[in-house]
């Protein structure tokens, strides 16, 4: 094939995907931009605004700190689950991933009820364990930071187990037999060969679920306390309930630009993996 | 025009919350001039039941106008729908609050001259918002739990940790919640507005250690008091009426109760806005009123649905004139609510 029919056959194949993008991400995309300095009458009022109050910077840290634990717990739930995964047989990995894709059939609002039921104060975890110590038992596990790491690490995980998974799966056994021909014990083996090698998956992972992390809405809304709301909460807050649009597209835009600051690094580390 | 009219519509989509609404606002302005149709937006659940049953039904059957219900009244959705042009919703059943800021903003219609017999109504109706009752909220708290006398009966009392320890609940918003730290510090209810903001946080902050729960779904008010997950909750007549029915009476104070009003609203540009007119006057005349507010547990504004009520929901209507009763100042909150919102926010999180 010549290089004009290529280029015929591309644009053939990538025109409608991208034309359908630019209008539904795009152009919105750009509104946002567009109203959070004010519209009309252009403005940094709401950026001002926004970077004066103590709500907005005490809501960036718990998003800050809420998206990195809930990004390193599923980072490290799932790491485990993959490599338990990839020595299994074919047949045998094939229905485990049916397990770990399990939790996507309910939606995450449903989940969140049912962690409700789980770990109230009355729930089944305290149930359990009151019936186990015989006293009483009333483990605040849902409105605080534990229920918002639990809900999010539970949605996560399954985002983190896939890409490392096809990073260990593409690791050659003849590796391994070489490590261990020349006399490396089983953790030595897991440092220097199937941690290095696994990276490429587990940089892919984290940025998907950081970015995911950083723009939770229910999970915080329904099982976290009055602290633990989160940006996307906020912007919540200024589109319902001021019907401050340019606030909460200012506060979108630095959501934005947050998920970019903290993909760039991990891209760049993709890029000299590869 | 058009171009500007479907980036605000994507704009509004951007809300997490409205996206499910975005297929309604898109199949918009198809509605014709003269119709038999009627979109009221109004709050889900047994009080989706209630209106129905109290005043809508009648409605129909009266005029052969098909209501379509929707639930939750959401003033970003009007915003939307008024800036684009695209309105939708014909009938809003707003809060006292959000009625005021949605007048303030211009998203509501003029209701037609002679529209309401004015004779009938306790509360005078504005240009553009119908009163359709007054609510009660107070404190709530379950009778099987403590001996007389070891319930707090008045605001005052809600905030005396001493006398009465336990964990107790507040709305997640301002308003309501200054009310009633203001009328716990001892200001009149007479002299309530404007509010003293400085003030009601200082006495929010005595208290704010024993509140197990900042409430955002009206519901909760109730349920953490019935599984025991605080011991007194500012809650609503009306709601604790109705667990009376279900069986686990709680009790209610009625020796103060923070009093507001709910309105009827024209939605600015309405696609059937004659059926609309019709509509808020049907459901403010007495035997409509009285149905209704049977169900509902609410006090009707009409005055001749008051004899119309049954003995027992007599017993739930607040004492308008009891002095310590205070009425909310929905004016004072539509120019205020933003910034002392922010305030409130923040107080809470610190």
């Amino acid at each position: 094939m010549n290089r004009a029919a290529e280029l015929r056959g591309a644009v053939a194949f990538v025109t409608p995907a991208t034309l359908i993008t630019l209008s539904i991400l795009a152009a919105p995309l750009l509104y946002i931009f567009y109203t959070s300095f004010g519209g009309p009458d252009f403005s940094f009022r709401a950026y001002s605004d926004l970077l004066g109050s103590a709500l907005f910077r005490r809501t960036l840290s718990t998003t800050l700190i809420i998206a990195l634990s809930a990004s390193a717990l599923s980072l490290v739930l799932g790491y485990v689950i993959a490599l338990h995964l990839a020595r299994q047989t074919p047949r045998r990995r094939s229905l485990y991933m049916v397990l770990v894709l399990l939790p996507f059939w309910t939606s995450v609002l449903v989940k969140c009820y049912a962690f409700t039921v789980i770990l109230g104060r009355s729930g089944m975890v305290n149930e359990f364990l009151t019936w186990v110590s015989g006293s009483q038992v009333q483990l605040a596990l849902i409105l605080n930071r534990i229920g918002v790491l639990i809900g999010m690490t539970n949605y996560l995980t399954p985002f983190v187990v896939f890409p490392v998974l096809a990073s260990l799966m593409a690791i050659d056994d003849s590796v391994y037999r070489a490590a261990s021909v020349m006399g490396a014990k089983p953790v030595r083996i897991f440092r220097t060969v199937t941690l290095p090698l696994s990276l490429p998956g587990i940089i892919a992972g984290l940025s998907s679920v950081l970015v995911m992390a950083l723009g939770f809405f229910i999970v915080p809304a329904l099982l976290g306390g009055p602290r633990d709301a989160m940006l996307s909460n906020l912007v919540d807050f200024y589109t319902r309930e001021t019907l401050d649009w340019s606030m909460a597209a200012a506060v979108g835009v630095l959501l934005l630009g947050m998920v970019v600051l903290a993909i760039a690094p991990l891209s760049v580390l993709r890029r000299k993996q590869s | 025009m058009t171009e500007a009219n479907r980036l605000t519509r994507r704009n509004f989509m951007a809300s997490g919350a409205s996206l499910l609404a975005a297929p309604a606002i898109l199949g918009a302005g198809r509605a014709l001039a003269s119709t038999n149709k009627l979109t009221f937006v109004t709050w889900g659940g047994t009080y989706r039941d209630s209106v129905y049953e109290g005043g809508i039904r009648s409605f129909t059957e009266k005029t052969g106008i098909e209501v379509t219900i929707i639930d939750t009244p959401d003033l970003a959705k009007v915003k939307a729908q008024v800036m684009t042009g695209n309105v939708e919703w014909d009938v809003f059943d707003a809060p006292g609050a959000m009625g005021a800021s949605g007048s303030k903003e211009g998203y509501w219609e003029a209701f037609d001259e002679g529209l309401f017999d004015l004779d009938d109504l306790a509360i005078a109706p504005t240009a553009d918002l119908a009163p359709f009752y007054t609510w009660a909220g107070g404190i709530a708290y379950d009778p099987s739990k403590k001996g007389e006398g070891e319930y707090p009966r008045n605001f005052a009392e809600y905030f005396d940790l001493e006398k009465f320890p336990g964990r107790r609940t507040f709305r997640d918003r301002p308003s309501e919640t200054l009310e009633a730290a203001l009328l716990a510090d001892g200001v009149a209810p007479a002299d309530l507005y404007p509010l003293d903001v400085d003030r009601a946080f200082a006495a929010l902050d005595r208290i704010k250690p024993s509140v197990a729960s900042w409430v955002a779904a009206t519901p909760q008010t109730i349920t953490l008091l019935q599984t025991g997950e605080v011991d007194f909750s500012y809650s609503y007549s009306s709601r604790v009426r109705t667990t009376g029915e279900a069986g686990a009476g709680m009790a209610f104070s009625f020796d103060q109760t923070l009093n507001g009003l709910e309105y009827l609203a024209v939605v600015k540009g309405a696609p059937n806005r004659e059926n609309a007119m019709k509509f808020v006057a049907h459901m403010l005349s007495p035997e409509v009123q009285a149905a209704t507010m049977e169900l509902l547990a609410n006090a009707p504004v009409s005055k001749g649905a008051v004899p119309l009520l049954s003995e027992e929901s007599r017993k739930w209507l607040p004492d308008m004139e009891n002095a310590n009763n205070a009425l909310m100042n929905d004016a004072w909150w539509a120019d205020n609510f933003e910034t002392v919102s922010r305030r409130f926010k923040e107080w809470m999180l610190l």
